[in-house]
């Protein structure tokens, strides 16, 4: 399947997290079911730098994660038949090996292992400055599609 | 290995669970492993151990251990 990029409006059909939760700014190359990747620009007047932390500000490790769980979506909800499904988190392991600060830009580069069923297994990469800020191997999934293939409850 | 052995073992690494409670009391939820991710990851492994691939109405119904080894038999893999 062919790539194409997204703007920060044209993302929304495919991610339906929005402000203060939207935890990327543009998606520079997507490829549907099988990578996606783009940035977020971080400002100072992020909601989050204020309190995380005073003096010291830095973006939080949960969403640098979520920023990495948001393009992974856009990599599953560009395939025929599932732009704007809500998907949801089954399962992270998350390395962080540097602080994101206010002014750099975060480089997400997410690439799908497998889609089945309605599961995704895939990894992201965060890069600010050239260098890996964060790391994660992911599972996500579109609770409508799997639920089809759930055994009842009785 | 035989089949009974794969299919064993493909629950105990699936759920976490011992020998001993491979029985009619092993169903879908009985036990914390076996929720929607790990039922996916159980049939993905048994799919794989069999070089089978099942259908989506096989998936639903594959509520139980004892019902597994009714179901697997349509795909010709007796237990």
């Amino acid at each position: 399947m062919e790539g194409f990029s997204l703007n920060s409006i044209e993302l929304q059909e495919y991610q339906p997290n929005r402000y203060p939760f939207l935890m990327i700014d543009h998606v520079k190359l997507v490829i549907p079911g099988v990578s996606a990747c783009g940035h977020k620009n971080l400002t100072l007047n992020e909601w989050y730098f204020p309190k995380h932390f005073p003096g010291a500000p830095n973006m939080p490790g949960a969403l640098q994660l979520e920023a990495m769980a948001q393009m992974l979506t856009v990599a599953i909800t560009t395939l025929p038949g599932l732009k704007g499904k809500v998907t949801h988190a089954l399962q992270h392991t998350v390395r962080f090996r540097k602080e994101v600060l206010p002014g750099q830009t975060l480089i997400i580069e997410t690439t799908v292992l497998s889609w089945n069923r309605g599961i995704c297994k895939g990894k992201g990469i965060g890069y600010t400055d050239g260098e890996i800020a964060c790391e994660a191997d992911m599972l996500i999934t579109i609770p409508d599609i799997l639920d089809q293939y759930l055994p009842k409850k009785k | 290995m035989t089949n009974k052995e794969k299919y064993n073992q493909v629950f105990m690494e699936s759920f976490s669970v011992s020998s001993d409670q491979l029985n009619e009391n092993l169903v879908y939820q009985s036990v914390p492993q076996w929720d929607s991710i790990g039922h996916m990851g159980m049939v993905a492994a048994l799919e794989e151990a069999f070089d089978i691939m099942m259908e989506t109405d096989d998936i639903i119904d594959f509520g139980s251990y004892n019902k597994g080894v009714e179901l697997l038999a349509k795909y010709n893999v007796v237990i």
